[in-house]
């Protein structure tokens, strides 16, 4: 574990943004990740994304969330409506995202926290998924942007959670991008073999939408470059 | 061209689920939104016992609720995984106080949602164990991979399960009394033509007139093999080989035996596999004590027949007569 104490914090209300933030992303981008998953993949990727965040929305409007817990809860019932693997692999990542809250529902983490809860949540899609780090999936994106947003966190005392979570969005875009040069070994994809390189692996550019989600949403600007998705 | 009788097909799995449930009253009871069917007077005081996985398999799932049997089944797609969601709700309504067995299918989809499924039903205190079906020898290729796949089995494994939930055995024995049914009960396959998929007006793969599908799963996937036609007694022996050079039987053994119909496979044809069966068996000296012949575990309308073998002793034969009442079986 990180040391808690002197890590910056992420601000009150993150939960809310974060998640509302990262649901204009997600179906800002949905038909470009579809169709990434078309061209090396099952193309059921876009219509788990979009499905997703409809369950999202009903999540939200049946009971609204009061807390960075209540607001990851939301996400994570969602992807578990899903179907495909995406659905339940995304649904217990953002399981361990909600768990980094606590129960009672009056703190949001720190940034240190949160980086643990995003470690634990590739500990677990590696559990469930079976996939290594360079299988070309979500976790290729991830991997990188925790031990960027972890350097950044110990290399200067004085980095703020913003700070520290642009350089995870950086290294998570960068990776996102560079599965194109990859094969995939696990997942849908790699029913497809080499017909997917040349193809950034939709799972892991998701995984940076989330990742620049969350950097959009502690620092209140809510806007995240879908630019490179394509 | 073939025609299915349907509406809108996306509504096809929850108007036949409720159809179920409307022709057994007394008996079953539909949770829509997650799309499960429970019984309609549940156990109490006893092991839960929930399954599912994608429709197009029927009477499986749902056909087996009922006394002796499953507690809740929950329905995904046509042959696709009911969602996590699904699979937590049903799985949390098997739940009497006394934990939940899973018995799934070995699907990656199935096996990854139930599982999940039962990660999280910790959260409200509920032990499960999951009992992984994987009884289809055609798909035994070696350690790396998904192995192999779960079909007609699992009503042995349902039946058995079942029974022992019923006479008040605990979670860890009910899981390991259905493990050792799916350890040694073995099936192979084979099918004279697709299924078609409602709505589709076509098949989901072509064989020639000459020609059948040697080891064919129940989702309308190819087989490794193809194999010439023949007759009756030919294609029970095409099944029968396999079968026998992976069960080592010996003479004086006794067999639970399910002829299963694999969707449009008629009666008579598979009484004539059953008799083909009996026949072969009874030459090596092997006795059938038990069997089930008809549609259990279908794949849409495929033209085909499996046969499952299990070895029989007096614990599971007594597990296998035990009383059960659902709409698929019933003694």
């Amino acid at each position: 574990m990180t040391e808690q104490t002197s890590s910056p914090a992420l601000p009150a209300g993150f939960g809310r943004a974060f998640v509302l933030t990262l649901r204009e992303a997600f179906v800002g981008a949905a038909d470009d990740l579809g169709d990434l998953d078309r061209r090396a993949g099952d193309g059921d990727f876009g219509t788990n994304v979009r499905t997703a965040m409809k369950h999202l929305d009903a999540n939200l409007e049946a009971d609204p969330p009061t807390s960075y817990r209540e607001w990851l809860t939301a996400l994570y019932m969602a992807w578990l409506g899903v179907g495909g693997t995406s659905g339940p692999l995304f649904g217990m990542f953002f399981r361990d995202l909600a768990k980094a809250g606590d129960e009672a529902g009056r703190s949001v983490p720190t940034a240190a926290q949160f980086g643990d809860a995003l470690a634990a949540g590739q500990a677990t899609v590696q559990r469930y998924g079976e996939a290594k780090i360079g299988d070309k999936t979500m976790i290729d994106s991830l991997d990188p942007a925790i031990a960027a947003l972890r350097a950044a966190l110990e290399a200067d005392a004085e980095t703020s959670a913003v700070e520290a979570l642009f350089e995870a969005e950086d290294a998570a875009v960068a990776a996102a991008t560079a599965t194109a040069q990859t094969t995939a070994r696990r997942g849908r994809a790699s029913y497809v073999g080499d017909a997917s390189r040349g193809v950034i692996d939709p799972g892991a550019a998701a995984m940076a939408l989330v990742i620049g989600s969350a950097r959009a949403g502690a620092d209140g600007s809510g806007a995240v470059d879908l630019s490179w998705v394509a | 061209m073939r025609r299915s009788i349907v509406n809108d097909p996306e509504d096809l799995v929850p108007e036949a689920l409720e159809g179920l449930v409307l022709s057994h009253p007394r008996l079953l009871e539909l949770e829509a939104e997650h799309r499960f069917i429970t019984r309609k007077e549940p156990a109490r005081d006893k092991v839960g016992l929930v399954s599912g996985g994608g429709s197009g398999h029927e009477p499986l799932h749902a056909g087996f609720v009922g006394t002796g049997m499953l507690d809740v089944a929950v329905a995904g797609a046509v042959f696709a995984s009911p969602t996590a969601l699904q699979v937590l709700a049903a799985t949390k309504a098997a739940d009497a106080g006394r934990g939940v067995v899973q018995i799934v299918k070995n699907y990656t989809g199935d096996v990854l949602n139930f599982r999940i499924a039962g990660e999280i039903s910790g959260d409200d205190a509920i032990d499960t164990e999951i009992v992984l079906v994987d009884d289809d020898i055609a798909t035994d290729s070696g350690e790396d991979g998904p192995g192999r796949r779960g079909t007609a089995a699992t009503v042995i494994v349902e039946k058995v399960c079942g029974a022992a939930a019923e006479e008040g055995a605990g979670l860890a024995d009910v899981a390991a009394i259905g493990r050792r049914v799916a350890t040694s009960a073995r099936t192979m396959s084979l099918a004279l033509a697709a299924g078609t998929h409602p709505g589709d007006d076509r098949p989901q793969f072509d064989l020639g007139d000459d020609e059948i599908e040697l080891g064919v799963g129940i989702h309308g996937e190819r087989a490794a093999k193809r194999a010439s036609f023949t007759d009756a007694n030919g294609l029970t022996d095409l099944l029968l080989e396999p079968l026998l050079s992976e069960l080592d039987l010996s003479r004086g053994d006794e067999v639970l035996a399910i002829v299963n119909g694999l969707g449009s496979t008629y009666p008579l044809e598979l009484q004539l596999v059953a008799r083909a069966l009996h026949h072969r068996l009874g030459d090596a000296g092997i006795e059938i004590g038990r069997s089930l012949v008809g549609p259990y575990v279908t794949s849409l309308d495929m033209h085909g027949v499996s046969i499952t073998l299990m070895p029989l002793d007096d614990e599971l034969r007594r597990l296998w007569d035990a009383p059960v009442r659902t709409p698929a079986l019933t003694w």
